[in-house]
């Protein structure tokens, strides 16, 4: 069964009397249960602009969308509020924590929202945050720890409600190497543990060899689709040959290491 | 954690950037809610002055909570408006509209009810000795002690709680979210290089040198039809000299590339011309409230203190009796016996002087009005009477018209020739205006001093009703015994004799001006912490993007005492440029004043802003320190 279904799906930006540019253009794509799939492209392909809409951050300009059965383009903003309380999850490049929070609460605030009982709460609080190796900082505030930390937190924000699908957009993109390597892990593990369904956009070949599978974009468009063989490595070297395909210009796709 | 305790804790943890906006709120809630417990306090329902009170305070409550609404409602506006980014991200987790209302609107009640609460108790504080400076303004023997009615708590609360209801519906209602990701481009776009037009920056700096000149030239016939062109003019001109001509401004000192590339004037100026456009409307209002601040104030308080000198510009004589008619004479001078008894009884000292008057007609043209005839020789008397210098000669056809500060100018359109006429006698002199010497007097509205000669003429062919006796008293040390001699000479039957004095105008113009006092000035300083509290949330709105800013700087090899210079050069400008522009715009309406006064203001009104300026400063150099502090804890 298809968790997300993508039908001939646009974005067009600009104005009535400018230039329009198709950011996507007329993509069709599907994600089955469980599955953990990446989104690569170079710069100004598109790949946000993609998980933007199929997110519902952004509106779509054409096209069906279906989340778990439900056609996204047609809910109001209330139905699509609570769907997004319930069936979503998202992680940020910039972690996106509120800082007026402790750790604890920002984890705990899609139950909030959704009027859960506190002692509810706080038990799948418990359960979530030690799965992902974060239960001593939780009485912490956000600038008080690590990125990694940080990110691992916001993971756990996504998944406590554990919604029918996961998104992420360059959830590496501000982490040290050793820090992408325990999010990444995280990822897979929930993947694989939970079939938590993941839709990621990156621009790390390393953390998309955790994936199954990945979608190339090039100029709004699906230009390429790579599979995860039995072996991480030769999938990590499959990923470095299509990225020089696409752009000849692999410096474009190097993760900026701070 | 609840939904509303995530609401708390929003509010908790920001304490910091609400602090001043919170201050302000409960000083405005202090002030309302002490003049509501004089309102509603139970002695005053047996004084005379009651209605008057009465209508001076709720004018003043009417003022604070007008202009409280206003505050709230910019400073909620722009707090709900800067967390565009939180929206953002609550939306992704599925916050709906109605629930981000519930938050925003929860949150800022949890922030009313606080502010409501702080600003009774610290009114509860203070009331008293308010009850007490209240008690001894309106001259009571005892205080008309301490009582707070739940009148004044009950009305204090409603008000306050309505309007910060009513506030944040009305700014959570107009909040548009169009998509997600709108609200996460939208803390991020931008900045665009400002512009400005050589057109509207020209006329507004015409529009405020025209607003000074008509200020400059005011005087007391003109100020009714000045008053709303100058507000006119001098609004919209400092907003075009924010918007428009500080940018110009900039762009040519940018010009000036030996200035401009000078060590750290670069960044100075450059990020200067950014804050000032982008800050152009804070500035302006920050402007616009301490000018109101420091005019009324300091109108209040130069009028308050230049009382003694207005009081004698107005009745140049300690006391005064006139009485008209020779039937009159005798029973007038009994009565005036009584208040020479009661100055001796408290051993104040006295000299005593009586001149004779006669009534006559003055004609210019074809306007008519009664005045009395003073001869030249009692002119003298009466001269050295105020210990004043005595005049020139006067010729036979010469006559000079004494006239209040009030009236000169209009008495001096007849300056010429002027027909003095009787019933029995006439005369045409040449007259000319000088200020008056003498007091007012209910019989005639002038006096002409003419020659001994002429006056003869006059007074021997009077008719008896013709006749005025005027005596003036010259008392020691007046103003130390102002109620005393008010007192007595108010007993006097004013059937008989028209008594005036300057204890009476001075007592006068001093109990109405401590009232305005009482309540401009706690008007004027909750305006004054309005525009404190706007730069300081301002200040704290940009802190992020600024620590950003300086972090890339410290890493290209910018000091920590090059920093701290830049910073403190670009919050006192942002910092002073309104407070000087206030003073200017001030100054020109201390001049208005003066125009119409006697007494100088000047120094008054010098010592008025220097308190501005100290209370001010200290806030820089508080604002500063927090400023500095948090950019060096990322150099």
């Amino acid at each position: 069964m298809s968790v997300l279904e993508a039908t001939n799906i646009s974005k067009v930006y600009g104005s009535k009397r400018g230039i329009e540019q198709k950011a996507i253009d007329h993509i069709s794509l599907s994600i089955e249960k469980g599955e953990f799939v990446g989104v690569m492209g170079p710069s100004g392909s598109g790949k946000t602009t993609l998980l933007n809409v199929l997110s519902t951050i952004d509106r779509l300009s054409a096209g069906s969308l279906m989340i778990n059965g439900t056609e996204i383009t047609k809910l109001s903003k209330d139905k699509l509020a609570k769907f997004r309380r319930r069936e979503m999850g998202f992680i940020f490049q910039d972690f996106n924590l509120l800082d007026t929070l402790t750790i604890g609460e920002n984890i705990m605030l899609p139950l909030t929202l959704d009027g859960w009982k506190v002692n509810e709460m706080e038990a799948k609080l418990a359960q979530v945050s030690k799965q992902l190796g974060i239960d001593t900082i939780l009485p912490n505030r956000s600038f008080e720890v690590s990125g990694g930390q940080m990110q691992r937190a916001a993971i756990a924000r996504a998944i406590i409600h554990e919604p029918a699908i996961i998104f992420a957009d360059e959830p590496t993109g501000n982490l040290d190497s050793k820090s992408s390597k325990q999010v990444m892990e995280a990822l897979a593990t929930l993947n694989n543990q939970k079939e938590a369904t993941t839709l990621m956009v990156t621009h790390d070949p390393f953390a998309a060899s955790f994936c199954e599978r990945i979608l190339f974009i090039k100029d709004g468009k699906i230009f390429n689709q790579l599979d995860k063989g039995d072996n991480r490595q030769t999938f990590f070297q499959d990923i470095l040959n299509v990225q020089s395909m696409l752009g000849g210009d692999t410096d474009d796709f190097q993760t900026v290491r701070v | 954690m609840t939904f509303r305790q995530f609401a708390f804790n929003n509010v908790k943890r920001n304490a910091r950037q609400y602090l001043s906006y919170f201050f302000s709120c409960m000083f405005s809630v202090a002030v309302f809610f002490i003049y509501a417990v004089i309102m509603f306090h139970p002695a005053i329902e047996n004084y005379d002055f009651r209605a008057t009170v009465q209508s001076g305070i709720t004018a003043a409550e009417v003022v604070i909570f007008v202009f409280s609404f206003l505050f709230v409602l910019y400073s909620t506006g722009t707090f709900i408006k800067s967390r565009k980014k939180e929206y953002g991200i609550l939306m992704t987790l599925g916050i709906s509209k109605r629930q981000l209302n519930r938050l925003l609107i929860l949150e800022n009640t949890i922030i009313g009810l606080v502010s409501i609460i702080a600003g009774m108790v610290i009114g509860i504080i203070f009331a008293n000795i308010f009850i007490m400076g209240f008690s001894s303004l309106l001259g009571l023997e005892d205080s008309l002690g301490f009582h707070i009615s739940w009148k004044a708590l009950v009305l204090t609360f409603v008000c306050y709680f309505i309007m910060f209801e009513l506030n944040s519906l009305l700014v959570v209602s107009t909040l548009r979210i169009n998509s997600i990701v709108h609200l996460f481009q939208g803390a991020k776009a931008p900045k665009k290089t400002p512009k400005f037009s050589w057109i509207l920056a020209m006329i507004g700096l015409l529009l405020v040198i025209a607003a000074y000149y008509l200020a400059w030239t005011a005087t007391m016939m003109s100020i009714a039809a000045k008053m709303f062109p100058i507000l006119a003019l001098i609004i919209p001109g400092t907003y075009l000299l924010y918007t428009q001509f500080s940018v110009l401004f900039i762009h040519l000192l940018k010009k000036k590339k030996r200035l401009f590339f000078a060590k750290t004037n670069l960044l100075t100026i450059s990020e200067l011309s950014y804050k000032l456009k982008d800050h152009a409307r804070l500035l302006f209002f920050v402007t616009i409230l301490s000018a109101v601040a420091f005019t009324a104030s300091g109108v209040i308080y130069g009028t308050y203190q230049g009382a003694e000198e207005e009081a004698t510009a107005n009745s140049p004589q300690d006391i005064s009796f006139s009485s008209q008619g020779t039937d009159n004479m005798e029973q007038a001078d009994i009565e005036i016996k009584q208040v020479t008894t009661a100055l001796e009884k408290e051993g104040i000292d006295y000299q005593s002087l009586s001149v004779n008057m006669t009534e006559v007609l003055l004609t210019v043209d074809n306007w008519k009005r009664p005045v009395s005839l003073l001869a030249y020789s009692d002119f003298q008397s009466l001269l050295d009477l105020n210990k004043e210098e005595k005049t020139d000669e006067l010729d036979p056809d010469e006559a000079m018209l004494l006239a209040f500060p009030f009236e000169i100018e209009f008495s001096e359109t007849f300056d010429g020739e002027v027909t003095f006429q009787s019933e029995n006698h006439t005369e045409t002199l040449q007259t000319k205006t000088i200020p008056s010497i003498i007091n007012y007097n209910l019989y005639v509205s002038n006096t002409v001093v003419v020659s001994d000669q002429i006056y003869e003429q006059f007074a021997s062919v009077a008719e008896p009703s013709e006749h005025i006796r005027y005596v003036a008293l010259s008392v020691d040390d007046w103003l130390a015994n102002a109620k005393y001699i008010n007192e007595h000479v108010e007993k006097v039957d004013t059937d008989i004799v028209y008594s005036s004095d300057k204890a009476s105008d001075y007592l006068l113009l001093r109990n109405t001006l401590a009232y305005a006092l009482f309540f401009g000035m706690f008007i004027s300083i909750l305006f004054f912490l309005a525009a404190g509290s706007i730069l300081y949330f301002k200040l704290y709105q940009d802190l992020d993007k600024d620590i950003r800013q300086y972090q890339a700087l410290y890493r290209i090899g910018l000091t920590v005492s090059e920093m701290k210079k830049i910073a403190t050069k670009q919050l006192a400008y942002l910092f002073f440029i309104p407070f000087v522009l206030a003073v200017i715009h001030a100054s020109f309406a201390f001049k208005t004043l003066q125009n119409m006064l006697q007494a100088s203001v000047l120094l008054p009104s010098i010592m008025l802003i220097s308190c501005y300026l100290l209370v001010y400063t200290i806030y820089f150099f508080f604002i500063r320190r927090l400023y500095i502090r948090k950019i060096q804890q990322v150099m």
